[in-house]
């Protein structure tokens, strides 16, 4: 039971209380932190960094900060397609009624779970793709490929040349954020109760067309709200791609940290383009919940 | 009449059993060439060149750009090879997993040989010489003179990771703490915030954050503490580009062009105003 709309809006005397200690705490280590810090705080340094005037083409063009949080979306698009690719497929696999698929959906949860994204990163990188993104012979595809498809995949990817290196960052996110929705997905159609399937088998219904006309519809809904906040979380879990050197927000945020020597106001940019970005994701998923809510 | 009989003999056994040996020579010598970097570059009509940002040797400029002197010596051994340049930076951490891989071609990022890096890679000979100093806290750190001042047990030093600087570190302040950075800021800012009492990095590093902060830095040493040679890396089994590399330095020390390139950035700050101000 929801309550009424009225009452999760309303403004109480708790609130503002608790929103005036919260206030006095982020002053106060604001204070802290030019008191105590030997610090001077120089801003001008590192806005050129987001967007520049280029003199040549009179024009504001997106410098370092933007390129790389254009990169890190990219790569946040694909990878979450890709993941719910593999979520479904291994969702699916892994309440199938065969052996074989559950021990290998099984598998790929459990290694992936039980591995620091860190670690992962790294093994899948050297040792996966760096074996199978040459052998696919991307870099010879690229040289002879038309302008027209190479306009194509740099608007897709980004920069042709990075080609290989962005889809072994998109192959690193998706395999490991799709061991995450293959437990909502397979969470989700394990919630349906018992009496749907008897139901569905009652009226003569297959297996696969109770999945499909009854159990998903209702999975889906469900799913929804854990699936939001994975995306979510894929999203943030994208800065880990920076360790191998992927021109994401957080490597050139670094490379502008490094160049300028201002550490705090470039992470501090970093943090609330990173916030800007989730946090209008998670407003958006909300505003989806909602709508299929409706139709409940 | 005999002996000669066995001598024919034996030779043509010989050669028998030489013959494939030598093709086989012959192949693996085709096999090898063909493998270079130097012929892929070719092919390819591009250099990638891995490096990592250090100012003055590598980092970007207000637009964005990198520049720098291992920038310089890339573009010109680019030039001179005849091929386009594709710079791939690279974290620190990762350069030589990411070279082994195949990422790019060289290493060009002022490394630093040592024998540990060279078990794994091969160097060229060194075409810059620099070395490790020492950048110290004026408030936690005054008064300290020499090696023995800062390795205490109470002493605190920072670097960045996987440098020859952090190397030099411990293996000159072993009883000293040593906290390691992913960069040389964060690890400079360490010390600017009496939180080390010094940094250890390479020239002309600590030399710059001094002129940066005059008030709360000092260089406790006159001269370097060691000095080291940098060079390429390439990965093993490739003579060709050994030797390649090799010879473009010796030309280029001749000529004075490397000299000119270092006098200009590490000698002096006139490249400032191409850096983010």
């Amino acid at each position: 039971m929801a309550p009424p709309v009225e009452n999760r809006r309303r403004f109480r005397l708790l609130d503002a209380v608790i929103l005036a200690v919260v206030a006095a705490a982020c002053a106060y280590l604001i204070w802290r932190a030019n008191t105590v810090l030997n610090y001077n705080w120089n801003w001008s340094r590192v806005w050129p960094f987001i967007l520049r005037y280029d003199e040549a083409k009179e024009a504001w063009v997106p410098n370092l900060i933007l390129i790389g949080l254009w990169t890190t979306i990219r790569i946040a698009i694909w990878s979450a397609i890709g993941a719910a690719i593999i979520g479904a497929v291994m969702g699916l696999a892994r309440i199938s009624q065969s052996l074989f698929f559950r021990l290998v959906a099984g598998s790929y949860v459990e290694l992936v779970r039980n591995m620091p994204p860190l670690v992962f990163v790294f093994v899948v990188y050297f040792f996966l793709t760096s074996q199978i993104v040459p052998l696919i012979g991307i870099d010879v595809a690229l040289r002879n490929a038309s302008p027209a498809t190479i306009a194509t995949i740099e608007m897709l990817f980004g920069p042709a040349r990075l080609l290989p290196a962005i889809l072994s960052a998109i192959l690193c996110m998706a395999l490991f954020e799709g061991a995450y929705v293959t437990e909502i997905v397979r969470g989700g159609v394990q919630s349906i109760e018992r009496g749907q399937w008897d139901a569905a088998k009652a009226m003569a219904l297959t297996r696969v067309q109770t999945l499909r006309l009854v159990v998903l519809p209702q999975a889906i809904q469900r799913t929804l709200p854990p699936l939001a906040g994975q995306f979510i979380s894929l999203v943030k879990d994208t800065s880990i791609v920076s360790l191998i050197s992927i021109q994401d927000l957080t490597f050139l945020g670094n490379e502008v940290a490094a160049t300028t020597t201002r550490l705090f106001e470039t992470w501090i940019i970093i943090a609330v383009l990173y916030f800007l970005l989730c946090w209008s994701l998670s407003l958006a998923f909300a505003r989806l919940e909602t709508r299929m809510g409706k139709h409940r | 009449m005999f002996g000669l009989r066995k001598l024919a003999l034996t030779a043509i056994a010989v050669a028998a059993v030489m013959a494939p040996v030598a093709s086989k020579a012959q192949d693996a010598r085709a096999a090898l060439s063909a493998t270079s970097a130097i012929e892929e570059i070719k092919k390819r009509g591009a250099l990638r060149v891995g490096l990592s940002t250090f100012v003055p040797w590598a980092f970007r400029s207000k637009s964005g750009d990198l520049i720098g002197y291992e920038v310089d010596v890339s573009k010109k051994l680019a030039e001179d090879m005849g091929v386009k340049l594709e710079l791939v930076p690279t974290a620190w951490d990762g350069i030589i997993p990411a070279l082994i891989a195949g990422q790019f071609d060289f290493i060009i990022g002022g490394m630093t040989i040592t024998p540990a890096r060279n078990l794994t890679v091969n160097f060229t000979s060194p075409y810059s010489a620099t070395g490790v100093d020492v950048v110290a806290s004026k408030k936690l750190a005054d008064g300290f003179k020499t090696i023995a001042d800062f390795n205490k047990p109470n002493v605190t030093l920072s670097a960045r990771r996987g440098t020859s600087a952090a190397t030099t570190a411990q293996r000159l302040f072993p009883n000293a703490t040593l906290r390691l950075f992913d960069d040389d800021a964060p690890a400079l800012l360490e010390v600017t915030n009496d939180r080390a009492h010094a940094w250890i990095s390479t020239v002309p590093k600590p030399a710059f954050a001094v002129l940066d902060n005059p008030n709360a830095l000092f260089r406790p040493f006159a001269e370097p503490l060691v000095g080291q040679a940098d060079a390429m890396a390439v990965r093993k089994g490739d003579p060709d580009s050994l030797n390649f590399l090799n010879n473009w330095i010796q030309s280029r020390t001749i000529d004075g062009w490397l000299a000119e390139r270092q006098a200009y950035w590490f000698k002096a700050r006139d490249w400032r105003d191409q850096q983010a101000q």
